[in-house]
């Protein structure tokens, strides 16, 4: 496991250096920004040293640094041990891109923890560790999270190959959604299953016992494949457009920094933050 | 048969089956090669998906090709296509196969099986019978005569059955039995011939032509080769080699062998191009020329390239007794002088006093005139007469006034002087010699005259004593056969000197015939009495047509003694060992016949070819071998397509096989020159060893302390220790070194048992381990490690161990001190208790746990590597000096134990 939480801080590490705060104002210590002056104001926020400088009112806002908790959780399935020429399986690079994003979060002041990890939302680098033990240790059955009762207005980042069927995946967002919680999708894929590269006479055969399939040549079937994943995804990024969750895929090809930075974004979009505004 | 140019299909039927290689062809095709197997996540996208175009799966062309030249193989191949097939015989009534087996066939005798075996081939190719002849008469005697014609397998039996004989062929009779062969059909005769004429070769081949046509088969390379038995020439052996017709130059190599079989004398014969007849000349000492008991020739086992020697050939030494030294000062006046010129050409002539002579074991005493024997000499004399000696004495002045028992007759008193001054009597010449004694066939000079000799008392038996009388009668050689009925010896008395005063015998060369007789008396003595009674020789051992020895066939019959003179070789009287154990009488093919004679010319038309010709060749196995290799190549890609062998296919693997084959195939040699290096290495230095343990890190650390430690020896003090050196403990030799540094890991797997004998061995050849368990002792005597390295050295003789006493040698070696630290310190050592006398009071085992290696082991720079625990550069000091003192002690022993350096020691210790 610590390799893996090495793997994870690199890649935050890389991440970090582009990523500046929160960027709002909010209840919070530091000094964010002055701003004229507007009727419904309370007064005793003006600050009159700065409005003794000039002829303007101003007041003075701060920078918003509410913690907040974000759950992860990363499929665990025996699927997500495949990994082909690359050498990394799906679940080491869910793993890295989970522990990378819990150690942004960390460093930013959130809260983590782990979808029936049974551990509660901490912050500070213990959790990172911890949950990085738990990891270690975890596996789940099948490809879907655990419907766990989560507080509201969580938020919720789901790493996984999501390739169970579209309505499993379809209960499983309505679920949490309803809960108010917020979710992230991110289907992290092997560069086989994105493009089918094999060829001539095979016998495929699943990794949880789906059964198998022989087709007689694979070149024939690619196109009618590439369809079927694209509707896939399709599904799924409607799934969580409906439940207003984003939705990223990744292949294990490609470096983790860019779906790290891409998720971490996603995680303080201003959408994000208005919804959070109007909730409040 | 079906013929194809040079080749020819023996069962062309089953070319047929090469039409259904269409079939096999449409078989494969239709057939799709098993697919792949491929683990997918994704599967459930792919559940139900067709492809657009539906192409079947195709094994690919090279491989249905493939396949189809392994059908095509093996139909060929069960064809049975020869190369070089032999043409089919002439003629439709039977093949007349005649074959020489004398003893002149014996040495090729291979070949000429091969021959009958392709000849019955072809006879059964073509389905004729076969009429076997075999030209020498059998072992019962039966003369040669011409089998019913017999289908091929029987004559293949009755070929199996075929062996050369050790004597000659009969072609005479072959030829009779032959004329009354009579046939419906002409027949085809093959003439195996062993290249040996007899006047009859052209008869027989002109008899084989009427009865249709005929073959002659003549040796060319390997004629046969006739050995003639040796002649004594000197102190070698001389052996003849004749070979039938002259031509190329042929060296073969004639061995001689002892009755046991070992070797002992090999000599090259070299015929030239115009030469049939060659000679070895084989010089041995007598002692192994007397074992000598079978001549032959290299390579060539024959009965007529066999030479069985007996006692003819035997030398028996002969001692000449000589005391004084006048012999060496007037050698012309000696006696001995006389006895040595005339016994050395043809004996081994050993000279010494009498006791000397008898215990080194001579056949032949030779007495000249020494005068009085004592009485032990003339016991241990009269006891090798009775044992079967031979003694031969000379009379003179001494013995002529003191006769004594050692004669064969009694002697007057005085001596007779035939011509003198006052004598009327002239010298006297020798009558001839009567027949019956072993002078009968010599002729006698007239020159031979006799001046002075000793006189016999006249008595009864005196006249059948007498060997050779003078012309007037009396005595001059008498002989009498004493000891135990049929083993006694002679005693032989020449009535005259050895030297020329009173005759001028040892100057004639009648006297040298005269020795040589008297010396062969020993050789033949028992065989010479055997031979004189009425019985005949049995045979013993005979040879076989191969030149083997063995018990004689039950036609064998004794030889009378008048065969022995012109013997007749055949199933009668084999070549062999005739006689009794005692007296063995040898009889070989060499003494018959004088010379080989080659084949005389064979009348036109006969056939004439070699033995050597281009066999024909069956390309089945090659096509069937070549099918199989495809066959197992065709698994192989098959395997490949389907990856599931997929090692092939990567250039990284296949190499590492490749490497992995080359290791495999270079394993010992390489190995072996490992071995050496490691063991120069070791050996011509000294190395401070340690023992490899299989933890990168400890053993880094071990090669660093001690290479750090040789530095310290080599500064301070005299020790030239060349540096570390790991040892692998179940596989190196540990024999050079003095210490064995061994950190004790808990990964180290547990020893072998050759290892443990290894290190066993180690220990009890004065080697010293070092135990250190690199944890200071803590927990337990020793620490934690100490159950692992139980583990570890179970089975290793461990003596009793005590901590180290102050006093102990350990403590002085070379530093005085009395704690050990290493990395650690306060951990206690561990020694054997001390036993002054054994392995030089050395403790074979110390064990301890101060990690010293670690406190040792300094980086490239000089720098310690790791820190001491406590600390401080005093203990890495005392680290190493106790690395010092352990050096020197395993290196000099109980030097500093004793007692004399102890004043100065107590002088230093300031008390």
């Amino acid at each position: 496991m610590p390799p893996l939480l090495v793997a994870a801080e690199r890649v935050a590490a890389t991440v970090a250096q582009g990523v500046h705060g929160r960027r709002r104002v909010g209840p919070g210590d530091s000094f964010w920004q002055f701003r004229p002056y507007q009727p419904g104001d309370s007064a005793h926020r003006i600050d009159w040293r700065q409005t003794a400088k000039g002829q303007a009112v101003f007041i003075r806002e701060h920078e918003w640094d509410a913690a907040q908790t974000v759950w992860l959780w990363r499929d665990g399935s025996p699927s997500m041990e495949y990994g082909s020429a690359s050498g990394a399986s799906k679940r080491d690079r869910a793993e890295i891109l989970l522990l990378a994003l819990a150690s942004l979060l960390t460093r930013a002041g959130e809260r983590v923890a782990l979808v029936g990890g049974g551990d509660p939302p901490t912050a500070g680098r213990v959790s990172l560790s911890r949950i990085a033990m738990t990891l270690g240790t975890g596996k789940s059955p099948n490809g879907l999270p655990p419907m766990l009762d989560l507080p509201r207005s969580a938020e919720l980042v789901l790493f996984g190959d999501f390739l169970s069927p579209l309505e499993e995946m379809d209960r499983v967002v309505r679920f949490f959604a309803q809960r108010a919680v917020r979710g992230h999708l991110l289907q992290v894929l092997d560069p086989t299953e994105v493009r089918l590269p094999f060829s001539g006479r095979v016998r495929f055969f699943g990794l949880e016992a789906e059964g198998e399939t022989l087709v007689p040549r694979v070149e024939g079937v690619r196109t009618a494949y590439l369809e079927r994943l694209a509707a896939h995804q399709r599904g799924l990024a409607a799934l969580a457009r409906a439940a207003g969750w984003t939705y990223a895929v990744h292949a294990t090809d490609r470096p983790p920094q860019t779906a790290l930075l891409s998720l971490f974004n996603a995680l303080g979009s201003p959408q994000h933050s208005s919804r959070r505004a109007g909730a409040r | 048969m079906l013929s194809l140019g040079p080749m020819v299909f023996a069962q062309p039927l089953i070319l047929a089956a090469l039409g259904i290689l269409p079939i096999i062809y449409w078989l494969l095709r239709v057939t799709p090669p098993a697919p792949r197997r491929v683990a997918f996540p994704a599967i459930r996208l792919l559940f139900g998906l067709t492809a657009r175009e539906e192409t079947p799966a195709r094994t690919p062309w090279w491989l249905l090709a493939l396949r189809l030249l392994v059908a095509a193989l093996v139909i060929l191949g069960l064809a049975r296509p020869l190369i070089n097939p032999s043409a089919d015989y002439p003629g439709t009534g039977p093949i007349i196969l005649v074959v020489d087996n004398g003893w002149a066939a014996a040495a090729d005798w291979t070949a000429r099986r091969a021959h009958m075996d392709d000849v019955i081939d072809r006879a059964e190719r073509q389905g004729r019978r076969v009429i076997v002849l075999a030209t020498a008469p059998t072992e019962a005697g039966e003369p040669p005569a011409p089998s019913a014609p017999i289908r091929a397998a029987e004559a293949r039996a009755l070929l199996e059955a075929l062996v050369p004989q050790p004597w000659s062929t009969d072609r005479a009779t072959t030829l009779a039995a032959l004329e009354e062969l009579t046939l419906d059909h002409a027949a085809h005769a093959v003439w195996l011939s062993d290249g040996v004429g007899d006047g009859q070769e052209r008869a027989l081949a002109a008899r084989l032509q009427q009865l249709g046509s005929a073959d002659a088969l003549i040796p060319q390379a390997a004629r046969p080769l006739l050995m003639t038995p040796p002649s004594l020439d000197g102190l070698s052996l001389r052996v003849g080699v004749s070979r039938p017709e002259a031509g190329a130059p042929r060296s073969v190599t004639v061995r001689a062998a002892a009755a046991d079989g070992r070797l002992l004398g090999r000599e090259t014969v070299l015929f030239g191009e115009t030469e049939t007849y060659s000679e070895a000349l084989f010089s041995l000492p007598v002692e192994l020329r007397n074992e000598v008991a079978r001549i032959d020739i290299e390579g060539h086992a024959s009965a007529g390239a066999t030479i069985l020697l007996d006692d003819r050939w035997r030398r028996r030494p002969v001692g000449l007794v000589s005391v004084g030294a006048e012999a060496e000062m007037q050698p012309l006046l000696a006696d001995t002088h006389y006895i040595q010129r005339a016994l050395e050409p043809f004996s081994e002539l050993r000279r010494g006093d009498v006791q000397g002579l008898l215990e080194s074991g001579v056949a032949v005493l030779v007495l000249p005139d020494i005068g009085q024997l004592n009485a032990e000499e003339a016991a241990a004399i009269d006891g090798f007469v009775s044992d079967g000696g031979v003694l031969i004495r000379f009379a003179g002045p001494l013995m002529a006034v003191s006769p004594d028992d050692l004669s064969p007759v009694r002697l007057r008193l005085g001596d007779r002087t035939l011509s003198g001054a006052l004598s009327w009597t002239e010298p006297m010449p020798l009558a001839p010699f009567e027949p019956g004694t072993p002078f009968a066939d010599l002729t006698v000079p007239d020159d031979v005259l006799v001046g002075r000799q000793v006189l016999a008392e006249p008595s009864l038996d005196l006249s059948d004593r007498t060997w050779a009388r003078l012309v007037d009668g009396t005595p001059l050689v008498t002989a009498n056969r004493r000891g135990p009925e049929g083993q006694g010896g002679w005693i032989v008395l020449v009535h005259v000197t050895a030297g020329p005063e009173w005759s001028n015998l040892p100057l004639s060369g009648l006297f040298v015939e005269m020795l040589r007789r008297l010396v062969e008396l020993s050789n033949a003595s028992q065989a010479l009495g055997a031979a004189a009674g009425p019985g005949t020789l049995d045979p013993i051992l005979t040879l076989d047509g191969f030149a083997r020895l063995g018990a004689p066939p039950a036609m064998a019959g004794p030889l009378s003694p008048d065969q022995l003179g012109d013997p007749e070789i055949g199933p009668r009287s084999p070549p062999g060992l005739y006689g009794t154990e005692d007296a063995r009488r040898a009889l070989n093919l060499g003494d018959v016949i004088e010379a080989v004679q080659p084949l005389g010319p064979l009348p036109a038309g006969v056939a004439v070819s070699g033995y050597e010709r281009a066999r024909e060749l069956d390309l089945m196995p090659w096509l069937m071998a070549a099918a199989l290799a495809l066959m197992i190549a065709d698994l192989a890609i098959s395997l490949m397509l389907r990856r599931a062998v997929a090692l092939p296919l990567r250039p990284r693997t296949a190499g590492g096989i490749a490497a992995a084959i080359a290791l495999g195939l270079s394993a010992l040699p390489g190995e072996a020159q490992a071995d050496e290096t490691f063991a120069l290495t070791a050996a011509n230095e000294t190395y401070l060893a340690y023992v490899i343990t299989g933890d990168p890190t400890v053993d880094e650390i071990s090669r660093a302390g001690l290479e750090t430690l040789s530095l310290v020896l080599r500064t301070r003090t005299a020790v030239e220790a060349a540096g570390a050196l790991g040892v692998n403990v179940a596989t190196d030799e540990l024999a050079f070194f003095p210490l064995l540094y061994w950190p004790v890991t808990d990964t180290q797997p547990a020893l072998s048992a050759q290892a443990i004998e290894r290190l066993n061995d180690y220990l009890r050849f004065g080697g010293t381990i070092v135990f250190d368990t690199r944890d200071q002792g803590v927990g337990g005597e020793f620490g934690s490690r100490v159950a692992r390295m139980q583990d570890l050295t179970a089975g290793l003789d461990i003596p009793e161990l005590t901590p180290v006493p102050p006093e102990h040698v350990l403590t002085k070696a070379f530093y005085l001190m009395q704690d050990f630290p290493g990395r650690y310190a306060g951990g206690e050592v561990w020694v054997q208790t001390t036993e002054e006398h054994i392995n030089d009071g050395v403790s074979s085992i110390i064990i301890g746990g101060n990690d010293w290696a670690a406190a040792w082991a300094a980086d490239g720079l000089g720098q310690p590597m790791f820190a001491v625990v406590p600390g401080g550069d005093r203990q890495r000091e005392m680290a190493y000096r106790f690395g010092v003192n352990l050096v020197m002690y395993a290196l000099t022993g109980n030097y500093k134990a004793d007692q004399v350096h102890v004043p100065a020691i107590l002088e230093r210790l300031g008390q």
